[in-house]
């Protein structure tokens, strides 16, 4: 106990406290740049048990805020990089790895095992899945997100609270990532930083949780401010649930077959040619239904990912009933093709 | 006078965080109607919040000098 006497001594917190901290299971989804702030800070409080959800490996450009990985970590899984760190700080630590993207198929398996979710992924449809699994576990959802110099805080579904999507009902694809728009480390640090006090504050029961509210902080004006939902948790319609488009890797699309139904504009390259794929480019999908069946299992892919998830949408509107998207673009796919071939 | 501050890729769109008009009173659907015709604010999804309150309707609402709105979009970055 000596390591955590710094803590234990501070009013409600106690050797209670700490028990409580040590006998919490914690999922963190995303080890990006909030993943790497929220980590270390649950690790070194004793907080028990870490998940950590990623597919994702370390790349040269995640260094300037993913603190948590060093020059030779490049190439190496997000999850089992930061789980050497995570060790080393606190050897104590129960730590579990999952070195996939969350889905709509795997989100229920990989929160069950947890009492407190943390969204710190850079992805709106993966927060729409992880927000509804949570809401109907009853489980509480951190959310942090990053939009430049601009970070927003929330608790979500915390003890039968609002949920995400009852403050935005609609899937806005028109907000950029980090990779689009740009981020410090230091915006990242501190919104993660918030989401794990969120953490703690719950697992201890001290503090104002910030369900049911939603705090938007400026980097550039040190300025925060905190806005009080006043939407009723609705029930939310089938309708809402089945516009969650499932994202799906180039692997298992290929692997699960069906119709590959690419969406770029003619002309845009590379140019895939495949038996199993047409091109319907997005700006005349609507008129040019007719042309796939209804029954067909459709998987959709652009050049990036986003305007994939938009068709994907506007076919299930239309009644199609097996409607994938795939998470990355042509380029993944064909390198994908080129090495299967090499290797056959 | 009415306060508007903007976030996020509105802020943007609106090139400033904040800007107050000399209104003594308006609905908000004329002010976001006002806002689209100078931003066009409607390609975004946000809520609004009227004195750090977002409000679950936008319809019928009176706006009164001194009242504070925020457009506040969702994030993605992380």
């Amino acid at each position: 106990m000596e390591r955590f006497q710094r803590q234990t001594i501070l009013p409600g917190i106690g050797i209670s406290g700490q028990q409580k901290l040590q006998d919490s299971k914690v999922l963190v989804v995303g080890a990006g740049g909030l993943g790497c702030a929220v980590l270390p800070y649950l690790a070194s409080a004793g907080v028990g048990s870490l998940g950590i959800v990623d597919g994702d490996k370390v790349e040269l450009s995640n260094l300037h805020r993913q603190v948590l990985y060093s020059e030779k970590s490049i190439g190496e899984f997000k999850v089992l990089e930061s789980e050497k760190a995570l060790s080393s700080m606190n050897s104590q630590l129960t730590i579990t790895t999952y070195s996939v993207f969350l889905t709509l198929e795997n989100v229920d398996n990989l929160i069950t095992e947890y009492d407190l979710v943390i969204d710190a992924t850079d992805n709106t449809e993966v927060r729409y899945i992880l927000d509804e699994a949570c809401r109907v576990a009853g489980k509480a959802m951190i959310y942090g997100s990053i939009f430049r110099f601009q970070g927003q805080v929330s608790v979500f579904n915390y003890q039968g609270g609002p949920s995400y999507r009852s403050l935005f009902p609609e899937e806005d694809q028109s907000s950029l990532n980090c990779a689009e728009a740009g981020v410090l480390g230091t915006t990242v640090g501190m919104i993660g930083m918030l989401q794990a006090n969120e953490a703690l504050k719950i697992i201890l029961g001290m503090g104002e949780i910030l369900s049911g509210k939603i705090l938007i902080y400026n980097m550039l004006k040190n300025d925060q401010q905190i806005f009080e939902l006043a939407i009723q948790e609705k029930v939310i319609s089938e309708k809402a649930i089945s516009s969650t488009i499932d994202l799906i890797s180039v692997e298992k699309a290929l692997v699960e077959g069906g119709l590959l139904l690419d969406v770029r504009e003619l002309g845009e390259k590379p140019v895939v040619s495949l038996e199993n794929c047409i091109q319907i480019p997005l700006s005349v999908l609507e008129s040019r239904l007719d042309e796939i069946s209804k029954e067909a299992k459709i998987t959709v892919f652009c050049q990036a990912g986003s305007r994939a998830i938009s068709a994907a949408k506007i076919l299930k509107k239309a009644n199609f009933q097996q409607v994938k998207a795939i998470r990355g673009g042509a380029s993944d796919l064909l390198k994908l093709i080129t090495n299967e071939k090499s290797i056959s | 006078m009415i306060t508007i501050n903007y976030f996020g890729n509105i802020a943007e769109a609106a090139q400033s965080d904040s800007e107050t008009l000399d209104l003594k009173s308006m609905s908000l659907e004329d002010l976001l109607e006002l806002l689209d015709s100078k931003y066009g604010i409607k390609k975004f999804q946000f809520q609004v919040a009227v004195n750090r309150k977002i409000i679950s309707t936008k319809q019928g609402l009176s706006l009164s000098d001194r009242d504070e709105i925020a457009l506040l979009p969702p994030f993605s970055g992380g």
